[in-house]
C-alpha cells in the first residue's frame, strides 16, 4: 500500500518524494514494525479479542460519516471545481523535467523551507532520544537490541 | 494522468478506513499501521494540491511537497515513539490489548 502511494507521488512529478516514501515506508518504518511484532512475539492467546459488533458498528458509522463530509465537501468546493480542469490534471509546461526532481527540490528546501527542515530535524532527534530513552530496558547491559532498531529507523530518515 | 477530484476522493477513502481501523480494532499494532494510513491519506492530498498549485506558479513551487517531507518526518518519528511505548507495555504488563490499559483511569 506505501509503494502504491509512492507511485502515485511519483506520477505526480513528485519523484523525490515518491522514493523518500518508499525508502522511509517501506525501508524503515515496516522494518521497525516487522522488529516489533518478532520481539513481542504475539501468539493467539494473547492476541486481543476484537470488538464486538456494536463496537464496530460505532466505528463503521463515524467513519462512514468522515467519508460522506469529506467526499461532499470535495464536491461542493468552489475552490476544488475551479482547480479542475477536463482531462486530468496539464503537465507542467514552465519547469517540465526539474519538478519534484532532487535538485529543485533540494534547492527550494533549503533556501525557502529552511526553517521547516530544521523543525524537522529537531523532532526527528527528539524522537530518537524519546525511542531509546522508552525502550531501554532498566538493566542497561541488554539495552542494545531495541536502542539499534530505534537507531536505524531514524538514520534512514 | 489523474484529476484532482479522483486524488481528493481517494484521500477521503483512505482517511476513513485509517479512522476506521483506530476506532474498531483493539491492537495497538494495528492502530499504529492505521494512524500511518491517515498520515498517507493527508500526504496524497498535500502532494496533488501541490501539483495544481506549480501550474499556476512560473517558477514551479514545492510547498506540497516540502509539507509531505515533513509529515513523512512526522510519520517516522511517531512510530519510532509509539513502537517503543508499545514495548514497554508489553515488557510490563504482556499485552498489546488497549482495552486492558485503562488502568489510568482509576
Amino acid at each position: 500500500m506505501f509503494a502504491m502511494v509512492a507511485g502515485i507521488f511519483m506520477l505526480l512529478d513528485a519523484t523525490f518524494l515518491g522514493f523518500m516514501q518508499l525508502l522511509v515506508y517501506a525501508g524503515a518504518i515496516m522494518v521497525l514494525y516487522l522488529f516489533v511484532i518478532m520481539l513481542i512475539n504475539p501468539r493467539d492467546e494473547t492476541l486481543p479479542d476484537e470488538g464486538g459488533t456494536s463496537e464496530k458498528a460505532f466505528a463503521a458509522g463515524v467513519s462512514l460519516l468522515v467519508f460522506a463530509l469529506l467526499t461532499f465537501g470535495i464536491s461542493n468546493s468552489d475552490l476544488v471545481t475551479e482547480m479542475t480542469t477536463p482531462g486530468g490534471i496539464p503537465a507542467l509546461a514552465e519547469v517540465p523535467a526539474t519538478h519534484g526532481a532532487i535538485e529543485a527540490f533540494g534547492y527550494e528546501l533549503f533556501s525557502k523551507h529552511l526553517l521547516v527542515f530544521e523543525v524537522a530535524s529537531i523532532l526527528i532527534l527528539v524522537g530518537i532520544i524519546g525511542a531509546v530513552h522508552i525502550a531501554m530496558k532498566q538493566k542497561p547491559a541488554s539495552a542494545d537490541e531495541e536502542d539499534s532498531n530505534e537507531e536505524r529507523l531514524v538514520t534512514d530518515v | 494522468m489523474f484529476s484532482l477530484p479522483a486524488l481528493l476522493y481517494l484521500s477521503a477513502l483512505l482517511f476513513s478506513i485509517g479512522i476506521y481501523g483506530v476506532l474498531a480494532r483493539r491492537n495497538i499494532l494495528v492502530v499504529l499501521m492505521s494512524l500511518e494510513l491517515m498520515l498517507n491519506a493527508v500526504n496524497i492530498a498535500l502532494v496533488g494540491f501541490g501539483r495544481v498549485h506549480a501550474l499556476s506558479t512560473t517558477s514551479g513551487e514545492h510547498g506540497g511537497q516540502i509539507f509531505t517531507l515533513m509529515v513523512l518526518a512526522v510519520a517516522a518519528a511517531e512510530a519510532a515513539i509509539g513502537l517503543s511505548l508499545l514495548l514497554l507495555i508489553w515488557r510490563r504488563w504482556k499485552t498489546i490489548d488497549l482495552r486492558e490499559l485503562c488502568r489510568l483511569s482509576g
